[in-house]
């Protein structure tokens, strides 16, 4: 992919690389864009608008193995690709690090099953602390804006440790849901091994979620701030929510798209958008500019499931039934779904006899209208 | 039972009842129970209390002993259950109905909320609310001001809160205790019912968890959180330990004794610290009021492995005994180990054959296993109790009944027969 090799363009340059690493430690914004001059060619004079812009190509080269445009590209001929990850990395292998420290156990089966998930080569895409720890760079107060006694955390290590736990604490959450999910999925693979309560059963699975979501909740007592505390709780209990919702749905609620998009605004966006938002107060942030971060996180998510779920459908090519088509198999009902069935009410019978019947699966995707040229 | 025809008479005044139970402080308390029937004397304060008295020990009387540390012969019998027998029901069924009402489906959760401890009562929240009250900081004998009054009953509403946190926890934990590998979710009966309550019991759970998160957050105490979610971690921790024992560990007294910390005395003693903490008191009123959950949690685990042996007689193998039988081996036969090496031989050949479990028994009969326990017990209780003494000196007359409310309670869980 293309933002692949741009990452080892940039990774080349290893010594501006790690500047870059450390002066974002030092949280200071005009470094960030001062050595990003480094990587790519400047292209306009305003820092300000550069920088928004570079957030903009950022979040669209992200997304771009959709295909779509976003719609303020105008200089990309100029900004070359960026890789949000590689801004990151070096954090993020710290993130890492301190991950598998946290979920320490004392008995050696629980400890097996805690870090299942965070040994190397299984952390997954990290999607989330990524997003995070840009945000937190991204709302870096600037230092003449800041207020001479300043009411937040002074120290900009201190703050930065801060957004970092608060990484952690999200993944922490996120790998505790998925050690649940895949129980209450029955599913055998998660990230390309076995699943955990496949490898070690039902019990150990739901019992290590227990164990990270309890670790997450002392790390998050630690950060001594209680509307953070509030915000993720509110979390937690969303992924909850969504489950449920996934599980105890009824047949008309099934069919319904405002369901759908709540479901999914629990079970994948509420995260994000809490998360982002608590990145938000912990900089000291306005309640207007929280809102904001909150807004990002919610509407990447909500963007990010919906690829997901068409992805299902196409897998890597461009033509439809080359996915994985798990969420049909098991009976879930997604977007493009949802849609082919505002303009062929007849499909609603044939979703209703179910899918246990392959035919039933390729007599739907027929009517999938997301065929070839749009996906 | 005696004290419910006094808990009805209680309840036709139910107006005065409700008042009660709102305003949770010891001047209104006093004032409100003069609806009750039958004064004696003429001070106001006196009368209350009396009152009071009277009502708690006529509701009890059936149960016989005496708390060891009554001074005075007017205070009869302190049944510590029926001290917050009403506020209870509230948080019960306050617990029951969000659940229900949430999410339907999971109501079958519910059902665990009315599961009963010592002497059939609710045991874990019981002692939170009698601890609260046990800690409230000494009140000037002014009349209730605004402030005062307000914040006294958030207080209360706020451990309230804690009490029904730990309750849900609780719970949770229960469930996903339950919760069956495929292996066995084969062996049940309509293995679809089985793997369906499986997951069932898996969300239940989780949101039970949940709600305990945010209601945590909601008391905006980050030291609350963590006493809390760490109760979460040893919940999981006993388990797991007790999932996943060496030989050298099943037959080793200290690891039993860690095992039972993190599976029942944890959430009492930290819960009661949290108590403190919200209370306003200093470290070393936590400190105490986390001894007396620990060892209070350890006293009631102890007893209840005797139990399981003994069942409601005094001799052996009348219990159910279900920890033997599923492979858990607890204190009584640990001990009988100490004296009798060669049991060991037998524990470690399992107890799948029942032929194993009555040769243990035998071992146990001859040894002094259950007295040892019994007596192992006898100290926790007694530590549990001296916490309570060591608890700063408060003359409010709700604060000490409360307490010996506490220490009466260290009683029953040593000599209850289930």
């Amino acid at each position: 992919m293309l933002f692949t090799r741009g990452l080892s363009r940039i990774s080349r340059t290893c010594y501006c690389r790690r500047q870059w690493a450390f002066s974002s430690l030092r949280n200071n914004e005009q470094q960030l864009i001062q050595h990003h001059n480094q990587f790519l060619s400047p292209s306009h004079s305003s820092e300000e608008v550069w920088h928004f812009r570079g957030i903009h190509s950022l979040v669209s080269s992200a997304l771009s193995g959709a295909g779509q445009q976003a719609p303020d590209q105008s200089s990309s001929v100029i900004e070359e690709q960026l890789d949000p990850f590689s801004l990151v990395a070096d954090e993020m292998s710290i993130l890492a690090n301190n991950l598998r420290s946290m979920v320490v156990a004392k008995v050696p089966k629980l400890a097996t099953a805690a870090e299942y998930f965070f040994k190397m080569g299984v952390e997954g895409k990290r999607f989330r602390p990524m997003v995070l720890l840009l945000m937190a760079t991204a709302l870096n107060v600037p230092i003449s804006i800041k207020p001479a006694a300043a009411t937040v955390d002074t120290l900009p290590t201190e703050l930065r440790s801060r957004h970092q736990c608060l990484a952690e604490i999200t993944e922490m959450i996120h790998v505790a849901s998925l050690c649940h999910d895949d129980v209450l999925d029955d599913a055998d693979t998660r990230r390309g091994i076995g699943s955990l309560n496949f490898v070690m059963g039902n019990k150990i699975a739901v019992l290590a979620g227990d164990f990270l979501l309890s670790r997450a909740c002392l790390a998050l007592a630690s950060l001594r701030n209680t509307e953070v505390v509030t915000l993720m709780a509110t979390a937690v209990q969303h992924l909850v929510n969504g489950e449920t919702m996934q599980m105890t749905t009824s047949v008309d609620q099934r069919y319904n798209m405002e369901y759908y998009m709540q479901k999914t605004y629990y079970k994948t966006a509420s995260l994000i958008s809490n998360s982002c938002k608590a990145i938000a107060l912990l900089a000291g942030q306005s309640a207007e500019v929280s809102i904001l971060a909150y807004e990002y996180g919610k509407n990447l998510g909500l963007a990010y499931q919906l690829i997901d779920d068409i992805l299902d459908f196409t897998g890597t090519s461009t033509s439809l039934g080359k996915g994985s088509l798990s969420d049909i198999h098991h009976g879930i009902i997604t977007a493009p779904i949802l849609f082919a069935m505002e303009e062929f009410p007849e499909l609603r019978a044939v979703v209703d006899r179910g899918f246990d019947n392959p035919a039933n699966v390729d007599l739907a995707l027929e009517y999938d209208p997301f065929s070839a040229p749009y996906v | 039972m005696l004290f419910a025809r006094g808990l009805t008479r209680v309840a036709r005044s139910g107006y005065s009842r409700s008042r009660w139970i709102l305003c949770y402080n010891g001047h209104q308390l006093l004032r409100h129970t003069n609806h009750f029937p039958a004064p004696i004397h003429s001070s106001e304060q006196v009368l209350g209390c009396r009152v009071i008295y009277s009502w708690v020990s006529s509701a009890l009387s059936g149960i016989g002993k005496q708390a060891h540390r009554q001074s005075s012969s007017v205070e009869e019998q302190l049944d510590p259950f029926s001290l917050v027998a009403d506020e209870l029901s509230i948080l019960a069924n306050r617990l029951r109905s969000m659940v229900v009402a949430e999410v339907p489906k999971l109501a079958s959760a519910a059902e665990y909320f009315f599961k009963m401890g010592v002497e059939g009562k609710r045991f874990r929240p019981t002692v939170l609310l009698l601890m609260a009250t046990a800690l409230n900081l000494p009140m000037s004998r002014l009349p209730p001001d605004a402030t005062v009054h307000t914040s006294s009953v958030e207080l209360r509403t706020r451990q309230q809160c804690v009490a029904e946190i730990t309750e849900m926890i609780h719970v949770a934990s229960l469930l996903h205790d339950d919760v069956l590998d495929d292996a066995d979710t084969r062996r049940g009966i309509g293995s679809l019912n089985f793997v369906m309550g499986n997951k069932l019991a898996v969300l239940a759970g989780d949101f039970l968890l949940s709600r305990a998160c945010v209601a945590l957050a909601s008391l905006k105490n980050t030291e609350v959180v963590s006493l809390l979610a760490t109760v979460v971690e040893h919940l999981v921790t006993g388990e797991t330990m007790q999932m996943s024992t060496t030989s050298d560990q099943r037959c080793s007294m200290e690891y039993y004794m860690q095992k039972t910390y993190y599976k029942t005395a944890s959430l009492i003693s930290n819960s009661c610290k949290a108590i403190a903490l919200l209370a306003g008191q200093t470290t070393e009123v936590s400190i105490m009021a986390f001894e007396y959950g620990k060892n209070l949690g350890l006293a009631y685990q102890l007893i209840d492995d005797v139990l399981d042996f003994t069942g409601t007689s005094t001799s052996l193998g009348k219990g159910s005994l279900s920890d033997i039988r599923h492979g858990i081996i607890t204190a009584p036969i640990l001990f009988a180990m100490e004296e009798f090496p060669e049991l060991r031989a037998v524990v470690d050949q399992g107890f799948d054959n029942p032929v194993n479990v009555d040769l243990a028994l035998e071992y146990l009969g001859r040894s002094r296993g259950i007295q040892r326990t019994r007596d192992l017990a006898r100290k926790h209780a007694n530590l549990a109790s001296a916490a309570i003494d060591s608890l700063p000196r408060n003359d409010d007359k709700d604060v000490q009944r409360s307490r010996r409310a506490l220490v009466e309670l260290t009683q029953r869980v040593i000599t209850r027969t289930k």
